[in-house]
């Protein structure tokens, strides 16, 4: 019952922040001063049509009839219509989801891999060089900035040693020579599934450089957290216990203490999730991927402002959810938070 | 033997003097280094003028018979597109660099502290409604957020530097608010009130001194942190704008060049890196000696 | 362990749940339709199975606003071009010969200019396999008239009409240089009339990337914001040789660095553009050739000569002669531009150097200033620019420094172009003082686009005329009186009419309603294992000829 209470009691903070989260998008993208009608039609389009346009895209009502008309439309599922592409925006939204996806989830999946071993080994041999190292390693992961981290490698795998591609998700040659069927648009997964491996080599080429860039600050902010937690499991009691009774040590690190350690890790995973969702805009540019953070910025540049509320909204929902997410399979696994 | 002396962080409140910090900080190795780098930031950006070895350059003046050179004597770190020494614009992008962040920081804690220890204090209501709105603003990423807000009020460095402020404050709400929480039970505070002391002067004179530490660990991590959001926004167009000697804007002008110019985006990198790093160890190391049970 | 193995189980639901909505929403976008295979009588040159086809790899900054060719009045022309003729095409200036035929061979006009015959090329189909011929060219010039996007192009038009099969006649309400006008960039392709039935009847007909031109190319796929994939057109009446590219992959990069990026690491064959700053770096590396080419764009500096002081001539010319043109040219462009003799850019009808320009003398401007009264200056100015436009950008503050020294304070104020719009045509009293332009002709004809439409006013409310670049609020009965008489001649005799427009344009440099600041130069670069490059400037949306090109043997 105290979970059902807790679950219930943050679906609905939760949804109230939604709430908020859409007025504050409207609000932001309506105070753009410049004219969206002129910028939709094009650069020499008569006063009469821009005109026509403001009046059909509602731009001409006054604020709060516009704010219940966006809503009207976002419960239906309708996020509006970008300016630059003329296409619904949800359809934008699904076109480069799985882009992104693909990367965040190997950024994630390589952050996780090293990080937690990583955590894990350094908490082992607290205070040493190794320690040191870790910890370092991982202040400079989060302190480097996404879009420098980016280029540098560009310069060393590209230019100095020609063994990865510059940039793009795929190359372009092969759509004619060895066209992929499209299944979920993870390329890896596509390509794998329909055996066309010189497409999956191609793809996973394409992919390391901009998934290395984007693991950078959550690795290193796993493997602290990690050492942090791991640190504080060791030192109690029921493992020191353990130790007396002569358990083997590893045993004892990775059976009591990794199982304990995942509730602060989940936390931090779900943080970085935050960090990764906002490190795509700076990846994707740099490496030309037809993803969600290249099209949110580029409709910053450009001022399309349905886009621009329909990614900021999107953003903030994804986010959310993944906090809300996180906090509940924290309150699942670590009883003691639930009852907050 | 431990090789790095390991920091055994007191537990008891008299031992946060400044004396205390200053030695903890200048015993260890990695602080000790991230100081002197800080307090070098600090003495370029200071004396920029006189430092940079060509300062109008660093300001924006060209010189279109050098573009393009690799480092060298002349030019240490090499010139830019338009003949710009880059070790100059790097030595005069280092004011900006600092001041626009501490401004952030400073605003943003000014703003959001006062709410959070006011929240905290008088619970109820107030608190509610001001952790609701705190709570709103936390749920979108904070750098999403700012690039909105940048975008919406238009390219420039200050309308980056409001967006920041805007994206920034609730943090700050949220480590008053839980340190005025836990003081609100205490005896001093009680006695306070008992002797009818108004509650803005027990705000500004008891709670708000006790967020300090937490408050000055969150601001020196998030001195990197918004260095890394100015950079961002800079270099995606949205902040600081040409001819202004910002970093990020010159590792966005060097991307088109890494393949034969490499240095034109390599150098201001790394001073980002640098600096931020910096600030982020030494944040560490406060955390170390202010609140050690906190996750590092 | 029981936990973690359901958590991860629950990660792995969840990604498939992404996952799956991501894929449906990708089997659910709009697949094109497809343009029906025209029936081959000769066997097609590139066949499916076994050969790679030869692909022009492009990264273009030109994106699609619509894919109605009526319509169209953008960027999309860089495609458009390729995939819809004209009558004819306006070729380069200094080729040997003025036109190009393409869907008319021939044509005459008659001795008053006003009705034009034009015979069209027989067995031309669409590529929906419908037949080019008269009526089919009457019904898109009609269309075009009523609701094109630049429809205004056919205000002289009266009526068009099929004489018979291959014969169309035009008749116009007043002379004017027709083969201008159906050479156009916009509004002038001839369109299949069966796909103008279905856009009629569907206006989501083209939405997809639908072409039914007759051009040598055609819409394979086109995934908005992303890539476009262009197929020959086996059929093209123009005949096809090996070495001919047999499709066109564009991919939509609005990022200058990320094109650079992307010719240099060999994913793309050809660019739109570059920054302007590594032209250096490309010109001289030997794999590349920059050519710098005149190009139709010009740069104009309007005067509010509805504001006091710049409604005094004096004060306009004085400004114009401290204008700093060749600074404006080499720092602004590169080097890249010529100073403007009036308003007819270098290479397009009505130019000549017969028309006066004001030098760089600052000594003139002050000695003008103290006959108007304003000795020493001592008033300032606000200068609009568009903050889009980074050559604007460059080149203000070298007005603004100019200005300062002959005792004039300008304040310069990038505004996105929408804005500057806006405050120019709200009301003159508080609009701007210098209004910066970039502008080009809608097709080539700079009496009838430039001059007319930014200084040809009228006397009541200037800024509100139909006319939308009349940006000084200027009128000169004169001066329009001028224009009409070369307007009328240019149908019937273009020497004439040349002069007339010259004696216009030698009074409007002499009223300085604006500065005339410098016509553009356009840079390309081309890789040097592709021939056949040629820039055209009737048509500045079209870098590239796709069917000109081919990869070097």
């Amino acid at each position: 019952m105290q979970k059902l209470e807790f679950f219930l009691r943050r679906l609905s903070t939760s949804l109230f922040v939604l709430i908020g989260v859409s007025v504050i998008t409207f609000f932001l993208a309506r105070v753009v001063p410049a004219n969206p009608a002129a910028l939709y039609i094009g650069p020499k389009a008569r006063q009469e049509d821009i005109d026509r346009v403001t009046k059909q895209l509602g731009l001409d009502k006054p604020l709060p009839i516009q704010y219940a008309v966006y809503m009207q439309e976002l419960l239906r599922g309708d996020l509006g219509t970008s300016i630059s592409t003329k296409r619904p925006i949800t359809e934008e939204l699904a076109g480069r989801i799985p882009a992104t996806l693909e990367l965040l989830f190997s950024g994630m999946f390589i952050a996780v891999l090293f990080g937690v071993p990583l955590g894990v080994l350094s908490a082992r041999s607290q205070g040493k060089p190794f320690d040191v190292g870790v910890r370092i390693l991982s202040i400079a992961g989060v302190s480097m900035p996404a879009f420098f981290l980016g280029l540098i490698l560009q310069i060393i795998f590209f230019r100095n040693l020609e063994i990865l591609p510059l940039a793009g998700r795929v190359d372009s040659d092969l759509r004619f020579t060895n066209p992929l069927t499209e299944i979920t648009n993870f390329l890896l997964i596509d390509s794998f599934v329909t055996s066309n491996w010189i497409t999956f080599k191609d793809a996973f080429l394409h992919l390391v450089l901009p998934a290395l860039t984007l693991a950078a600050y959550p690795m290193g902010l796993i493997a602290r957290m990690t050492r942090a937690a791991m640190l504080e499991t060791l030192e109690q009691d029921y493992i020191r216990t353990a130790k007396a009774y002569g358990i083997k040590q590893y045993v004892i690190i990775y059976l009591y203490a990794l199982k304990n350690a995942i509730s602060p890790t989940l936390t931090v995973i779900g943080l970085t999730f935050a960090f990764a969702l906002t490190g795509t805009f700076f990846v994707e540019i740099i490496f030309n991927w037809p993803g969600l953070g290249l099209f949110t910025v580029r409709s910053l540049l450009n001022l399309d402002y349905p886009a621009i509320m329909g990614m900021t909204l999107f953003g903030s929902i994804g986010y959310v959810f993944i906090n809300l997410v996180v906090d509940l399979l924290q309150a699942w696994v670590d009883p003691r938070i639930s009852l907050h | 033997m431990a090789a790095v002396p390991v920091i055994t962080p007191i537990d008891s409140e008299n031992t946060r003097t400044l004396r205390h910090v200053l030695s903890v900080i200048l015993r260890e190795p990695l602080s000790l280094m991230s100081t002197a780098v800080i307090v070098l930031f600090i003495l370029l950006a200071t004396f920029a003028y006189q430092i940079a070895p060509y300062p109008e350059e660093g300001a924006g003046k060209t010189h279109a018979d050098n573009t393009l050179l690799s480092p060298s004597a002349e030019h240490w770190f090499g010139t830019d597109k338009l003949g710009r020494d880059i070790l100059s614009r790097i030595i005069m992008g280092a004011r900006p660099a600092l001041m626009i962040p501490i401004g952030v920081v400073l605003f943003s804690v000014l703003i959001g502290a006062p709410l959070g220890a006011l929240a905290g204090y008088k619970g109820g209501w107030l608190d509610e409604v001001i952790m609701r709105i705190t709570d709103l603003f936390l749920a979108f990423p904070s750098l999403l957020l700012a690039m909105a807000i940048a975008s919406a009020l238009g390219r420039g460095l200050d309308k980056a530097a409001i967006a920041l402020i805007v994206s920034w404050w609730p943090w700050y709400t949220r480590i008053a608010r839980g340190v005025a929480v836990g003081l609100r039970e205490r005896y001093f505070v009680e006695a306070a009130q008992a002797a009818g002391v108004s509650d803005t002067v027990i705000i500004f004179r008891h709670i708000l001194p006790n967020t300090l530490s937490p408050i000055l660990v969150q601001a020196t991590v998030d001195m990197g942190t918004v260095i890394l959001a100015m950079g961002g926004l800079a270099f995606l167009g949205l902040g600081t704008q040409p001819p202004s000697p910002d970093w990020g804007l010159m590792v966005s002008d060097g991307r088109g060049y890494i393949l034969e110019q490499w240095w034109i985006a390599t150098f201001p990198g790394i001073a980002i890196f640098i600096v931020v790093l910096a600030f982020n160890l030494l944040g560490d190391t406060l955390r170390d000696i202010f609140d050690p049970r906190q996750y590092k | 362990m029981k936990r973690f193995t359901l958590l991860v189980s629950l990660i792995v639901v969840l990604s498939v749940i992404l996952s799956a909505c991501g894929g449906a929403a990708a089997t659910e976008a709009p697949v094109p339709v497809a343009t029906e295979a025209p029936a081959t009588e000769a066997p097609p040159v590139a066949t499916e199975a076994p050969a790679v086809p030869l692909v022009l790899k492009y990264a273009s900054s030109a994106n699609i606003t619509t894919w109605d060719p009526i319509a169209s009045f953008s960027t999309e022309a860089a495609y458009m071009a390729n995939m819809y003729e004209q009558l004819l095409r306006v070729n380069a200036p200094g080729s040997a010969e003025q036109f190009t035929p393409l869907l008319a061979e021939s044509w005459s006009k008659s001795d008053d200019g006003l009705v034009w015959t034009f015979n069209l090329r027989p067995g031309v189909k669409f590529h929906d396999g419908e037949a080019m011929n008269a009526e089919a060219v009457k019904k898109s010039i009609e269309l075009a008239k009523e609701k094109a996007g630049a429809s205004f192009i056919w205000l002289p038009l009266d009526t068009v009409e099929a004489v018979d099969e291959l014969t169309v006649k035009f008749t116009l309400k007043w002379a004017q240089p027709l083969e201008l006008i159906v050479g156009s960039e916009y509004a002038a392709y001839i369109v299949s009339p069966k796909a103008l039935d279905a856009a009629a009847a569907d206006e989501n007909f083209w939405s997809a990337g639908v072409s039914a031109g007759t051009g040598p190319y055609m819409i394979e796929s086109y995934t908005a914001d992303q890539e476009l994939v262009l197929t020959q057109n086996t059929e093209y009446w123009g005949g096809w040789e090996t070495g001919q590219y047999e499709k066109v992959l564009v991919q939509f990069v609005p990022e200058a660095t990320t094109r650079q990026q992307m010719l240099e690491g060999g994913e793309t064959d050809i660019v739109t553009s570059i920054p302007v700053d590594s032209l250096e770096t490309f010109a001289n590396n030997p794999d590349y050739t920059v050519s710098i080419e005149p190009s139709l764009f010009n740069y104009t500096a309007f005067f509010n000569t509805l504001k006091a002081p710049l409604d005094d001539i004096k004060v306009r010319q004085a400004l114009s002669y401290a204008m700093p043109y060749e600074d404006i040219i080499n720092i602004g462009a590169s080097g890249r531009g010529t100073q403007s003799y009036g308003s007819a850019p270098n290479g397009v009808f009505p130019y000549s150097t017969d028309v006066k320009q004001y030098t760089y003398d600052l000594e003139k401007a002050k000695e003008l200033l103290k006959e108007a009264g304003h000795e020493g200056g001592g008033f300032s100015l606000r200068l609009t620019y568009a903050a889009e436009n980074s050559t604007e950008e460059a080149f203000a503050p070298l007005i603004k420094d100019s200005f300062a020294q002959i005792g004039v304070d300008v304040t310069i104020e990038p505004l996105q172009f929408s804005e500057q719009w806006t405050l120019a045509k709200t009301d003159p009293a508080t609009a701007q003082d210098i209004f910066l332009l970039l502008y080009w002709p809608t097709y080539s004809d700079a009496g009838a686009d430039n001059l007319w439409s930014m200084f040809y006013g009228t006397a009541e409310a200037p800024h509100l005329n139909a006319t939308k670049f009349n940006l000084s609020y200027w009128y000169n009965e004169q001066y329009n009186a001028l224009m009409d008489e070369a307007s009328g001649l240019s149908g019937t005799d273009l020497t004439a009419s040349l002069a007339k427009y010259t004696e216009a344009q030698n009074l409007l440099v002499g009223e300085a309603p604006a500065a005339f600041l410098f016509d553009t130069k356009v840079a390309v670069v081309v890789p040097n294992d592709i021939t056949g490059f040629q820039y055209n400037l009737n048509y500045p949306d079209v870098r590239f000829w796709f069917y000109d090109l081919r990869p070097v043997q």
